[in-house]
């Protein structure tokens, strides 16, 4: 197979890899192999199996499709697996988007309201982040990427 | 006047020629996607992508938006104080049977028809029931559903079934009546049996699922770990057991679409009309039978003559046997009676999982009676060698572990 290197393999390559890391790192602070990290606007609190273990997995995954993919992207088979890969991505980022809103929307179990205020909606859309949610602008720009990426090229 | 048979197929070519037109058909991105998720080394991460999704989803809405973030609160501080009041005579048998406990401050704990029974099946089930099959409907329009039942086929063959099991098993995981429905989707006798008999024992469903999450989210994972372990090994032995066929199938696989809008409203209706006639109005009935069954004494009777049993071959406090005897007609709330008493974390685990393999819910029992009362009565007696041997096995491991 002939490999070529272009803008979509090279995306796909660095925003998989940084997918695969993560994806790692949010199952290595659910295992306790490190305690919670929080650089920035990223953080990764790990206390939840289902977040961290399952859902990091899930990104490690994803990352592994995407660096799979990179690989040849002008074979149709290596683009779809780049593709699966950052959709997964977005399975995750879009599940942790969705909490949000569903957080977001009742008013706190203190509040007499049942409706929070719009302020308190927004606030809840406020950093820090889960890796998945700031993995999803690369991997759409890198899907972009893929999908206009010529067979053959 | 009739034609020769060259004439006809002449006047058949002619006719194709003129409708028919063919061109090259290209394989393009979403028929490579659609095979990668077929394929075992990238479909089965894909499955966990999807079922990963499908239950955060159903968490966040279920849970935190409708249940957690205005049901609680609706039925706690508004409906519960106004019934309490409202009600006359809190010592009557009808405020025992209607409203419950008049010490109550919660709805999930009051455990009379108009406050736990209209919470549970309200303010948890119906929410959890509607999310499911709106999520249960977008995989199936889409076309994933088919390619999971492809993943599933060879450890369904295992213990008798074919790939197409995975929906009741799914649906199951929602409400078990229209999982008991759906498993005539298979062919053979002996497959819908099997199928029945391990979603009644081994599949939770929704409500239960989430009142799990609800008051024992750090265990749940165990209990799931240990369904599924029982699903597969009792679904290996019953197959081996049991006589009859287990035919092959095939599995058409259409390629993605868009779920079309229509569609999804008027399965996503059909589906959520079905529960609501025939779940909800058996969830009221089972409330309103046990809470009888208590004033009658009839509970504290099977509660004195089983805790031996209970005690020593599950390893359970005695406390916990009469709302294990409860379950059988009110499992969700069962498991809310457990959480109020003090075990290690090993016996909740037990409690739990004895809840989730007794005999389903009545609504479910009613379904399976519709099936035919004789597989009824085959998986009752099958249900009941389950529970006895997973429960010691469960108990041994516990033992062995020096956790129980």
């Amino acid at each position: 197979m002939k490999t070529s290197y272009t803008i979509a393999s090279i995306g796909a390559a660095l925003v998989g890899a940084a997918a695969l890391i993560l994806g790692l790192a949010d199952v290595l602070v659910w295992a306790g192999g490190t305690g919670p990290i929080s650089i920035g606007i990223l953080e990764i609190t790990g206390e939840d199996f289902f977040r961290w273990a399952w859902g990091g997995l899930v990104v490690a995954l994803g990352g592994l499709f995407m660096l799979a993919g990179a690989r040849g992207l002008g074979d149709l088979d290596q683009r779809a697996t780049a593709v699966l890969g950052a959709i997964m991505v977005w399975l995750v980022a879009g599940c942790d988007i969705f909490g949000m809103i569903c957080g977001g929307i009742p008013a706190g179990e203190e509040s007499e309201a049942f409706f929070n205020s719009l302020g308190g909606f927004i606030g809840g859309f406020a950093p820090p982040y889960a890796p998945a949610i700031l993995l999803l602008p690369f991997t759409l720009i890198v899907a972009w990427l893929l999908l206009n990426q010529r067979q053959g090229a | 006047m009739g034609l020769t048979a060259d004439e006809r197929w002449d006047l058949v070519d002619r006719v194709a020629g003129k409708v028919v037109s063919t061109g090259v058909s290209r394989r393009g991105l979403a028929d490579a996607l659609g095979d990668l998720t077929v394929k075992p080394l990238t479909g089965l991460p894909v499955a966990l992508a999807v079922l990963y999704a499908f239950w955060s989803v159903f968490c966040s809405f279920a849970g935190d938006l409708v249940t957690d973030g205005f049901m609680v609160k609706f039925f706690d501080n508004h409906w519960l104080p106004w019934l309490q009041s409202a009600w006359p005579d809190p010592n009557s048998i009808h405020y025992f049977l209607f409203v419950g406990d008049p010490l109550a401050d919660n709805c999930f704990e009051a455990f009379g028809v108009l406050t736990s029974g209209l919470f549970v099946s309200i303010g948890v089930v119906l929410p959890a029931v509607l999310i499911f099959y709106l999520t249960m409907t977008l995989l199936e329009d889409s076309g994933y559903l088919p390619r999971l039942a492809v993943l599933a086929d060879t450890f369904l063959h295992k213990i008798g079934l074919h790939g197409y099991a995975i929906v009741p098993t799914i649906l199951g995981l929602g409400c078990n009546v229209p999982a008991v429905t759906a498993t005539r989707v298979l062919e053979t006798k002996k497959q819908r049996f099997l199928m029945m008999t391990l979603l009644a024992i081994f599949v939770p469903c929704g409500a239960q699922l989430g009142i799990m999450l609800a008051v024992i989210p750090d265990l749940v994972g165990w209990v799931i770990l240990y369904l599924l372990i029982g699903f597969a090994v009792f679904g290996f032995l019953l197959d081996r057991l049991i006589p009859g066929e287990n035919p092959e199938i095939l599995i058409d696989v259409p390629p993605y679409r868009w779920p079309i809008r229509e569609n999804v409203t008027k399965k996503l209706w059909n589906r959520t009309k079905g529960f609501l006639k025939e779940a909800i109005p058996f969830v009221w009935l089972g409330i309103l039978i046990v809470n009888v069954l208590y004033l009658t004494g009839v509970i504290q009777a099977l509660s004195n003559l089983l805790a031996p049993i209970f005690i020593t071959w599950f390893g359970v406090p005695s406390e916990t046997v009469a709302p294990l005897i409860a379950a059988f007609l009110r499992k969700d709330l069962a498991v809310a009676q457990l959480s109020t008493i003090a075990m290690t974390p090993y016996q909740m685990i037990t409690s739990v999982v004895l809840i989730s393999i007794y005999f389903p819910c009545v609504a479910t029992f009613v379904i399976m009676l519709r099936e035919g009362w004789k597989q009824l009565l085959a998986a009752i007696a099958v249900l009941a060698v389950v529970v006895l041997t997973y429960g010691g096995v469960i108990h041994g491991i516990g033992i062995l572990l020096g956790v129980a």
